[in-house]
């Protein structure tokens, strides 16, 4: 199982700034089988309420420093974070224990191999 | 050269009576600029464009002739943090596009009046300048001290804010490796902006068995207020609630103080203007008369405000407040006090007395209806948290309710008669007493 | 690690005396008023005629909060960390901001004792730090 957690703003390209990664990346990692959430400054509900406008029904929605409970909540072998941001995603990423991708690094959808 | 106002212009002494001009200056217009979250490069989105957007939105809401206006009250700084790295060029064509002054910068990381002048032909009859350095609430009490001593008839009144790619406050001296010895005795810590602000609010908990959960209901209310305002940020860009199960989920900071304690920083600008009693009659909109305006100097003993400071002058503004306003707590309709960071602004309201408040009270209060709707509404303009940083949402508020055309926003609860805004921190805040007749 | 200090002429004495290993505070000759930050006049009286004042190096804890969005590059590693207000012995209205070296975050033993201790910044001026008395006194970058 591969858990893929996602940074809205300055990731996503529904995010504020805009990033590059289009929802329709995000549905088709759900469709692989991934456990796929976000983890954002957005108020919670908001995250919820993006998801739910594109029909992308997802595994969790938490707040950035939250990476620890997803782990601890979702057994995966391997866990993903991509964001675009050093000191609020790679570094809390790589200290909860994921794996750390820039959104142009995940736009190969690395984790497809060899899996 | 446009100067900064002398202390004189501002009422920071206890006793000093009621206000002279008490109801003799009123304001009568109100302008916005769209917001933005960061500047986009372009000449039409730059501080200097924005300002001039307000400042022409808030003549045409008065109604006067351009050239009857007499003053300008600004402030020239327009960020506390996004500063314009020092090897990074200035795009000439942003420059270009403007009539532009010996500093490059200007209209683009800061604003002089001399810009405003140069770049707004229509503005033929100024002769009155000065700046009331600070935020808004200190610009709003010089011009209304301008232009009650005669110094300008028809003044308008602008602060505006610019922001850049990257973190708030994350350049400069922050970024390097090395700190001048003063500014070291504060920085080398590294606390965020909102420290020292969490820390009072860390002794409050202590002091009077609070809990940070219970800001909660204040955060998801002055969003919803910030919601219904529509020239703020959240409503114009991300119309997002923030929910008590959103707070409470929300990082640190510096703890206690989260994520949603704190605003976020923006682009925008608003212009007010401001004239004396007797010319706002014939004026397009309704005349909302200032009843006094007052100000705190007072700093901390040493590094940080303690409580005991904070709440000592919070209890002495009110009195200077009340004093040369002519009024009393009681006759607040409802209160606009600053509340860029959350943490502060029961000690604002608390040292007020709002609907009879004492210290330590704010938060319960907070439990109960302190909606637009109800008795005793909070912060109804949502303030920083409602609608980004700029530190005058309460201000336009406080003009917009007790003209009756705050829209949705508009309080129902009760008449809109009288209300007192100001900041930005307890400590050091400049405010102003609105009401809709003079006397 | 913290960043490293330039002394200007207003603060020099003291990170002169940090260097060695003393912790002075600005008084006022003339009221005896001991002032932190330093100013060139006395801030009661007004008099200039302030000299440095070495102090005892005790204190005790007058506040705290928890530092987890730090706007200073070099000490966004150690995130989270304690930044905590200190009163000095001599006068509880001075204060004095430490990471409390040895002190488990969001463990702040408000109220407690604490005494002096001195540490490198990045350019090797000492800074004054803050230590609980009787901590194991660990961590921090003890001189
Ligand atoms: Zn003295």
């Amino acid at each position: 199982m591969i858990l893929i957690s996602f940074d809205i703003d300055g990731t996503l390209t529904v995010g504020d700034p805009p990033g590059i990664l289009p929802m329709e990346m995000v549905r088709a990692v759900k469709e692989q089988g991934c456990l796929v959430g976000s983890c954002s400054d957005r108020p919670i509900s908001a995250q919820r309420a993006i998801w739910a406008s594109h029909n992308i029904e997802v595994d969790f929605t938490v707040s950035k420093h939250m990476l620890p409970d997803v782990k601890a909540e979702f057994a995966a072998d391997v866990y993903y974070h991509i964001g675009d941001r050093e000191d609020l995603d790679r570094r809390p990423a790589l200290e909860a224990g994921f794996e750390f991708l820039w959104p142009h690094e995940a736009v190969e959808m690395p984790w497809v191999e060899g899996t | 050269m446009t100067e900064n106002a002398p202390a004189s212009m501002y009422r920071t002494d206890e006793g000093m009576g009621l206000w002279e001009h008490r109801g003799k200056v009123a304001a009568v217009g109100v302008g916005h600029s769209p917001t933005a979250r960061r500047w986009d490069g372009r000449a039409e989105t730059c501080v200097g464009a924005i300002s001039l957007i307000a400042l022409r939105r808030a003549i045409e809401d008065a109604g006067v002739d351009p050239a009857e206006i007499d003053g300008l009250v600004m402030d020239p700084v327009t960020t506390t943090g996004a500063y314009w790295p020092k090897d990074k060029p200035v795009p000439p064509e942003v420059v270009g596009a403007f009539n532009s002054t010996d500093n490059p910068l200007d209209g683009i990381a800061g604003l002089s009046a001399e810009w405003i002048l140069k770049n707004m032909p229509e503005l033929t009859g100024i002769d009155f300048t000065m700046y009331g350095p600070g935020c808004m609430s200190n610009a709003i009490c010089v011009a209304a001290q301008a232009v009650g001593d005669g110094l300008t008839h028809t003044c308008l009144v602008l602060k505006s804010w610019h922001n850049y790619e990257g973190r708030y406050y994350q350049g400069g001296a922050n970024a390097g490796s090395d700190l001048p010895g003063t500014a070291a005795l504060h920085a080398l810590w590294g606390t965020p902006a909102c420290y020292g602000t969490a820390l009072q609010f860390a002794e409050y908990c202590r002091k009077y068995g609070k809990n940070h959960d219970m800001m909660a209901p204040f955060i998801e209310n002055s969003r919803q207020n910030g919601l219904k305002f529509p020239e703020g940020y959240w409503a114009s860009h991300r119309p997002e609630e923030i929910t008590p199960e959103d707070y409470k989920a929300a990082r640190w900071i510096a703890k206690p103080a989260n994520l949603f304690d704190n605003d976020l920083p923006i682009m925008v600008s608003a212009a007010y203007l401001y004239t004396t009693a007797e010319r706002a009659r014939n004026m397009r909109q309704k005349p909302v008369y200032i009843l006094n305006h007052a100000a705190s100097n007072t700093r901390p003993r040493s590094l940080t405000p303690t409580l005991d400071e904070v709440e000592a002058d919070t209890a002495r503004t009110a009195r200077k407040i009340y004093e040369g306003a002519g009024i009393t707590a009681a006759d607040l309709s409802f209160e606009n006090m600053y509340d860029g960071f959350a943490q502060f602004h029961q000690f604002h309201i608390e040292g007020l007395g709002y609907r009879g408040m004492k210290f330590g009270e704010a938060l319960d209060f907070y439990q109960t209806d302190i909606s637009i709707h109800g008795p005793n509404p909070i912060l109804p303009s949502g303030g920083n948290i409602g609608c980004g940083r700029s530190r005058f949402w309460m201000h336009t508020d406080s003009i917009q309710q007790i003209q009756e055309r705050a829209g949705e926003r508009q309080v129902t609860g009760v008449k809109p008669e009288i209300a007192v805004s100001g900041g930005p921190m307890p400590l050091g805040g400049r405010f102003t007493v609105w009401s809709a007749t003079p006397d | 690690m913290k960043q490293g200090v330039v002394p200007d002429d207003l603060t020099r004495p003291f990170w002169e005396a940090a260097n060695e290993h003393r912790l002075v505070i600005q008084s006022c000759v003339a009221c005896k008023h001991l002032q932190h930050p330093p100013a060139p006049v006395c801030r009661v009286c007004g008099s200039d005629t302030v000299e440095w004042k070495e102090m005892s190096g005790r204190g005790t804890i007058y506040n705290y909060g928890v530092v987890h969005d730090c706007p200073i590059r070099l000490l966004q590693e150690d995130q989270p960390f304690n930044v905590a207000v200190v009163m000095l012995a001599e006068d509880p209205g001075i204060q004095m901001y430490s990471h409390l070296p040895g002190t488990p975050v969001d463990e702040v033993p408000v109220g407690a004792e604490v005494e002096v201790t001195f540490e490198a910044t990045a350019n090797g001026q000492m800074v004054p730090e803050w230590r609980v008395v009787g901590s194991s006194g660990e961590g921090g970058e003890q001189a």
